[in-house]
C-alpha cells in the first residue's frame, strides 16, 4: 500500500463519514427494537435499558442525518420560481440563502454549547443507563458545524470546481434499479408468450 | 407584531431559495431574538423534537418499504393485482389502482408506489392497446393512494407534530382511501367503455387467480403482519414497522432469495439521508410551532376566519383549496408539519376531531403529486410512460376531479373518517 492511496481512502472516508455513521447507528437501533419486540412478546420480560439506548442512537442519527442530506444537497428548497429569472439569480439567491443557514448553525453551536456547559455545572444522568446527559447533547456541536462544513463544501463543488451534484430526488437515476427489482424484462417476454 | 416577524423571514427565506428548515428555525429564532427570548430554549426544542418512540417510526417504515422492493414483496404483490381484476372494461387500469391500494398498505410513500407499479403496468396496458398517456395519468393518479392508505409517512408525521395517536389515524385512514380508489376506479370503467379499452378477460382464469395468490403468499402476508399487528394493539406503529423490516429481511433472503447485500446498503443509505431531512424540519417546525401557539396566532386566524362566515361547509372548503395549493409547491411532509401547528388548532376551534382534519390533510397533499408543477407521480410516470408531463395531468384532469370530491366528501361526513377507529375501540 503506498501512502496516496491511503490518503484517497482516508479522504473518500471521511466525505462520506455522516453517511457511514448513520447507516451503523439505524442499524444499530433498528436491531436493538427488535430484540426489544421479541423480548417483549415471547419472553414476557423487557429490557429497561434497551428503550433509552435506541431513542439515543435515534437523536444522534437524526442529526448527523440532517448533515449527510447537506453534503447530498438533498434538503427540500422551493425553487420553481427562479425559473422566470437567468440562472445566476437562482445561484446568486441560493448562495446567500445558504449563508443565513450557516449564522443559523452558528447560533445553534454555540447556544448548545452554552446548554451543555451548564450541564456539566449541574449535572444529570438519564434515568435508565446513567449516562450523563451532557455526552448525548454533544451532537448538536457536532452536527451543527459538520452541517456548516458540508454546505460550505458543496457550495464549492458546485460554483467553484463546476461538478455536478447528483440530485438525490431525481428517482429517474433510480429506475434502473427499480426495473431489476421489479423485473420488467422476464415479465414482459412471459407476457408476450 | 410576533407574526409578522415570523411570517415575514419564513416567506421572504423560502421566496430566496433557503431550505424549508432553515426558513422555519431561522424565522423562530428571528422571533426569539425580537422578543429578548433566550435562543437557548431551541437547542431544547430540538432535542425533544426527534428524542421521541413514535418518530422512530419513521425511518423503520422508509426502511421496510425501500427492502420491500428489493426482496420481491412488491413485484408479487402488484402480480396478484393484476390478475385480480380482468373481466371488467378498462380491466388493466383497475389491476392498476388495486395494486397501489395494495402497495400502500406496504409502503408509506406515494412516488415509490407509482415508479414500482408503473415499471409493471404502464407497459402492460400499451401493449394492450391503452394510450400511452391514459396508461401513465391512471399510474399517476392512483400512486397516492400509497400515502392515505396506512401505513403511511405523512399520517406518523402528522401524529408526531399533531401528538395524536399514529394507530388512530391508520384505522381512520382505510375508508377515505377505499372513496378514492371506488372513485377512481369507477371513472376508469367509464372513460374506458368510451374508448373501447378491453378487459385481459382471453387468458383469464380462477386456476390463475389461485396460482398466482400462492406464489404471493408471503409478499400477501407482509399487509397483514404491519396491519394485524398494529390493528391488534399487538404492536405500536414503531414496533410494526420494525417487525416487518425483520419479516421482509427474512422472506426475502430465504424464501425468495432475491435480497442482496447491495440493496440492503442502499436501502439504509436513502433511508438514512431521508430522514435527516424530515426530522431537521420537524425540529425547525416545532420551535415555529410553539412561537404560533404561545402568541394565540391560530385563534386570531380562527377569528378572522369566522368573522368571514360561519359556516362550517365553507371554512372546510377554503381550508382545502388552501391546502391543495401549498401541495402544489411544497413538499408533503414539509406541507404537513407547516400547516399542522397553525390550522389544526383553528380548526378544532371551529369543533373540527384531530383525527378527521389530518386524514383530510393527507388526502389533499395526495392531490398534489399528481398536479403540475410539482408533481412527483406525474415526473416518474412520464419517465416510464415517455409521454409529456402535459398530456398526462391533461389526462388525469377527471381523476383529479374524483380525488377532489373525495376529499370534499370526506371533509363533509366525519364518520367516513371517525367511525371505524371507535368500532376499535379508539
Amino acid at each position: 500500500m503506498n501512502l496516496k492511496n491511503i490518503i484517497k481512502k482516508t479522504i473518500l472516508v471521511l466525505d462520506n463519514i455522516e453517511g457511514h455513521l448513520c447507516k451503523a447507528l439505524l442499524s444499530f437501533f433498528v436491531i436493538l427494537l427488535f430484540v426489544q419486540v421479541l423480548m417483549r412478546t415471547v419472553f414476557q420480560s423487557s429490557l429497561a435499558w434497551s428503550e433509552e439506548c435506541s431513542r439515543f442512537s435515534f437523536v444522534w442519527f437524526a442529526f448527523l442525518g440532517a448533515s449527510y442530506a447537506a453534503r447530498l444537497g438533498a434538503h427540500n428548497r422551493v425553487v420553481f420560481q427562479f425559473r422566470f429569472f437567468p440562472p445566476a439569480v437562482g445561484i446568486g439567491f441560493q448562495i446567500f440563502a445558504d449563508a443565513i443557514w450557516i449564522v443559523f448553525n452558528s447560533i445553534m453551536t454555540v447556544k448548545s454549547i452554552e446548554t451543555i456547559q451548564g450541564m456539566i455545572r449541574y449535572p444529570f444522568n438519564s434515568p435508565a443507563m446513567d449516562v450523563p446527559m451532557h455526552y448525548i447533547y454533544m451532537l448538536f456541536p457536532v452536527t451543527f458545524t459538520l452541517m456548516n462544513i458540508r454546505i460550505i463544501q458543496t457550495n464549492i463543488l458546485k460554483y467553484v470546481l463546476k461538478r455536478e451534484l447528483k440530485d438525490v430526488d431525481d428517482i429517474s437515476s433510480e429506475m434502473e434499479d427499480i426495473k431489476h427489482d421489479m423485473k420488467v424484462e422476464q415479465e414482459n417476454q412471459g407476457r408476450s408468450a | 407584531m410576533i407574526s409578522s416577524v415570523l411570517f415575514g423571514a419564513f416567506g421572504l427565506l423560502l421566496v430566496i431559495g433557503a431550505p424549508i428548515a432553515v426558513a422555519l428555525g431561522m424565522a423562530a429564532m428571528a422571533a426569539f431574538i425580537s422578543i429578548d427570548k433566550d435562543v437557548t430554549t431551541m437547542v431544547q426544542i430540538a432535542y425533544n423534537s426527534v428524542n421521541s418512540f413514535p418518530v422512530m417510526a419513521l425511518p423503520a417504515f422508509i426502511l421496510s418499504g425501500a427492502l420491500m422492493q428489493g426482496s420481491g414483496i412488491s413485484r408479487r404483490l402488484v402480480e396478484i393485482a393484476e390478475v385480480l381484476a380482468g373481466r371488467m372494461a378498462g380491466g388493466l387500469a383497475t389491476s392498476t389502482v388495486l395494486a397501489c391500494l395494495f402497495f400502500g398498505a406496504i409502503s408509506g410513500s406515494g412516488p415509490a408506489t407509482t415508479a414500482a407499479v408503473g415499471m409493471l403496468m404502464i407497459p402492460a396496458m400499451v401493449k394492450r392497446g391503452y394510450d400511452s398517456g391514459y396508461a401513465s395519468a391512471v399510474t399517476a393518479s392512483s400512486g397516492g393512494l400509497g400515502i392515505v392508505i396506512p401505513p403511511s409517512i405523512p399520517m406518523v408525521i402528522y401524529g408526531v407534530t399533531a401528538s395524536e395517536s399514529i394507530t388512530k389515524l391508520f384505522i381512520a385512514g382505510v375508508l377515505p382511501g377505499i372513496v378514492i380508489a371506488s372513485g377512481i376506479i369507477g371513472m376508469n370503467y367509464v372513460i374506458s367503455r368510451k374508448k373501447g379499452y378491453k378487459s385481459h378477460a382471453d387468458d383469464w382464469s380462477f386456476k390463475k387467480v389461485f396460482f398466482k395468490i400462492k406464489e404471493g403468499f408471503w409478499a400477501l402476508m407482509a399487509p397483514v403482519v404491519i396491519l394485524g399487528g398494529i390493528y391488534s394493539g399487538l404492536f405500536t406503529p414503531t414496533e410494526a414497522a420494525i417487525v416487518s423490516i425483520f419479516y421482509t429481511l427474512f422472506v426475502g433472503i430465504f424464501i425468495y432469495r432475491e435480497l442482496k447485500l447491495k440493496s440492503i446498503f442502499k436501502s439504509l443509505d436513502s433511508t438514512t439521508w431521508l430522514s435527516g431531512r424530515v426530522l431537521i424540519i420537524l425540529f425547525t417546525a416545532q420551535a415555529f410551532g410553539r412561537l404560533l401557539v404561545q402568541y394565540k396566532i391560530p385563534d386570531a386566524i380562527a377569528a378572522w376566519l369566522l368573522a368571514v362566515t360561519g359556516n362550517v361547509f365553507i371554512i372546510w372548503a377554503i381550508i382545502i383549496i388552501f391546502l391543495i395549493m401549498i401541495g402544489m409547491f411544497m413538499e408533503t411532509l414539509a406541507t404537513i408539519m407547516l400547516v399542522t401547528p397553525v390550522l389544526l388548532p383553528v380548526m378544532t376551534s371551529l369543533g373540527v376531531d384531530p383525527i378527521h382534519f389530518g386524514v383530510v390533510l393527507v388526502m389533499c397533499c395526495e392531490i398534489g403529486f399528481e398536479t403540475p408543477p410539482l408533481g412527483e407521480n406525474l415526473f416518474i410516470a412520464s419517465g416510464i410512460g415517455k409521454v409529456t408531463i402535459e398530456e398526462i395531468s391533461v389526462k388525469a384532469l377527471p381523476f383529479s376531479v374524483v380525488e377532489i370530491a373525495s376529499v370534499f366528501l370526506v371533509a363533509y361526513i366525519p364518520s367516513l373518517t371517525l367511525w371505524l377507529p371507535k368500532v376499535f375501540g379508539y
